[in-house]
């Protein structure tokens, strides 16, 4: 937890329009990995991939996997390095600036978070959907008959995706992770998820979205160690008009690894004992959109 | 200590009858047999939850306010503790409201974590047995081709490594911290806290789960407890969310 500190505190103070280099990019499934080239890339490779089946004859996404291309949570963006986010090109990549088209009083409050407030993710809240998907780590993917099953190392967040037909909760409930509900088409897996608390932001700088969201995430595979991942947002209480992020996902090559256990939280208050947390905590809770 | 060669030909001889006999092992009723898994395994799948008041005491207890009165979980109802660690179980269970590791959200510890008032899934793979929990979403993965790493490491929720005996399920869990309890009643253990978990189908709905404790620095001798694990029949049952310490922050900030 210490790292997400240092590595906000740097954000705070550092700004954040130094020009992005290129080179830190590598290959993934025969496509660049940085996300605006791989999602155009990857759209054509899934079309020509065949992808391995479990037992039941799903596409078989089974398997540890980590972010590619995405090198930190600094800023969904494009932006500079920072202490542990070395910059990035945006990974947003609708509209085509790659920019998240904030209503007016949105983009003023976002703008507002980075002097003002601390990135929610230091408390070890669970990150959210689509943040799950591009947090730090290792993560693992589990399949039963009817589910999906995500894994991530970062707090220990998982995520149980139905892929049978069940009712949603009420709308009016309320989760960190909220409620997937997950359906193939063809050999992409889509996932609807509502029910979000809003709780956390997309990354250190307070990219933000409501609890009104709706995430819509395909999964594809697009090669035997290579995932297409992208997430259209439709949030008419912060955005102009629904965007998509998008980025890779590579299989971890080790087949003896083993996630171990990773207790944030826990170490939070034992690292700073008494009330170091709920002294500041103001720092951590963000402005919400208006009623 | 003198009548224990004697305690182990009994049981021995009572074990070597039982496998003559058509019932099954130690703890189970009648002759199921669990379905398999693809690869093979027996099928513990689903959501699975206890309905026992063993999250306030592991022992028989009587009610108070907000504490349901409930038969102990712990075979022979005693727990063999060390003269100077039963001192300390008393004190915590005086200053339960305040000491308990529970209530400041922490990762409760096995076995703890499966008699909490959650829900709790088991999701099987080849070579591993993961269960997520509801509560403070913990997660277990449970190694079926590893060995415990040599350590030394203190985790909240050990290193969990499991076989299969038959259909039984069996996890050794070692590698624990010392700041978890095992109940709201002030039982605890320390860092040499030995856990056997063995997961035993007894029908399509329920699962006997029974618990040896070992702990030499606590306790006089090895004990055990043994508990019903109930399947969510509930169409859909699925598992949602107890954000234990976001829900204290929250209510912190807003004084």
């Amino acid at each position: 937890m210490k790292w997400h500190g240092v590595v906000l505190g740097v954000a705070l103070v550092g700004g954040l329009s130094v020009p992005v280099a290129g080179q830190k990019y590598g290959e993934l499934a025969g496509c660049s990995d940085e996300p605006q080239q791989f999602h155009q890339c990857a759209r054509t490779k899934a079309k020509e991939f065949n992808p391995p089946r479990t037992p039941d004859g799903k596409p078989d996404f089974r398997g540890h996997w980590s972010r590619a291309g995405v090198f930190g949570t600094d800023n969904i963006e494009e932006h500079g390095p920072g202490l542990g986010d070395p910059g990035g090109t945006s990974l947003v990549v609708d509209p085509a600036d790659g920019r998240i088209p904030y209503q007016p009083w949105a983009a003023a409050a976002k703008a507002g978070y980075e002097d003002t407030h601390m990135d929610p993710a230091a408390l070890c809240y669970l990150p959210g959907s689509p943040k799950q998907l591009y947090t730090a780590g290792v993560n693992q993917i589990l399949q039963t008959p009817d589910s999906v099953i995500f894994l991530n190392d970062y707090t220990h967040a998982y995520r149980v995706i139905p892929t049978d037909v069940r009712p949603r909760l009420g709308s009016h409930v309320r989760f960190f992770m909220g409620t997937s509900r997950g359906r193939w088409e063809g050999n992409t897996l889509v996932v609807d998820v509502t029910n979000q608390n809003a709780k956390t932001w997309f990354d250190h700088v307070g990219n933000f979205f409501s609890d009104a969201a709706h995430v819509v995430e395909r999964w594809t595979m697009i090669g035997p160690d290579a995932i297409h991942f992208e997430a259209r947002i439709d949030d008419p209480k912060v955005y102009t008009r629904p965007w998509t992020m998008a980025f890779g996902l590579r299989r971890n090559a080790d087949p003896a690894f083993e996630m171990w256990e990773n207790a944030c939280h826990e170490g939070n208050v034992l690292r700073w004992p008494g009330t170091d947390l709920t002294n500041h905590l103001e720092l951590y809770f963000g402005a919400r959109p208006p009623n | 200590m003198g009548t224990r060669p004697i305690s182990l030909l009994i049981l021995s001889l009572v074990v070597s009858f039982s496998a003559l006999a058509p019932v099954r092992a130690e703890g189970q009723t009648g002759t199921y047999v669990a379905p398999r898994t693809p690869d093979g395994q027996p099928d513990l799948q689903g959501v699975w939850q206890v309905l026992n008041t063993a999250a306030w005491d592991i022992q028989d207890h009587h009610a108070q306010l907000g504490v349901p009165a409930g038969t102990g979980v712990v075979e022979g109802n005693e727990i063999p503790y060390l003269p100077a660690a039963l001192n300390k179980k008393h004190e915590n269970f005086a200053n339960r409201q305040t000491l308990d590791p529970e209530t400041r959200c922490f990762l409760p510890g096995v076995p703890r974590i499966t008699y909490m008032p959650f829900p709790f899934q088991i999701v099987q793979s080849r070579n591993q047995v993961t269960i997520l929990y509801e509560y403070v979403h913990a997660v277990r993965h449970i190694f079926l081709n590893g060995e415990h790493p040599a350590g030394p490491i203190e985790w909240w929720m050990g290193d969990s490594r499991g076989r299969w005996e038959g259909d039984t399920l069996v996890v050794d869990v070692i590698h624990f911290n010392a700041e978890t309890w095992f109940d709201r009643a002030g039982n605890h253990h320390s860092e040499a806290l030995h856990v056997i978990e063995r997961y035993t189908p007894a029908g399509p709905d329920h699962i006997n789960y029974e618990v040896a404790i070992e702990d030499p620095q606590v306790f006089t001798r090895p004990w055990k407890m043994s508990m019903t694990l109930y399947r969510r029949k509930d169409p859909h049952s699925e598992l949602l969310e107890y954000e234990c310490f976001a829900y204290k922050f929250e209510a912190e900030w807003q004084k």
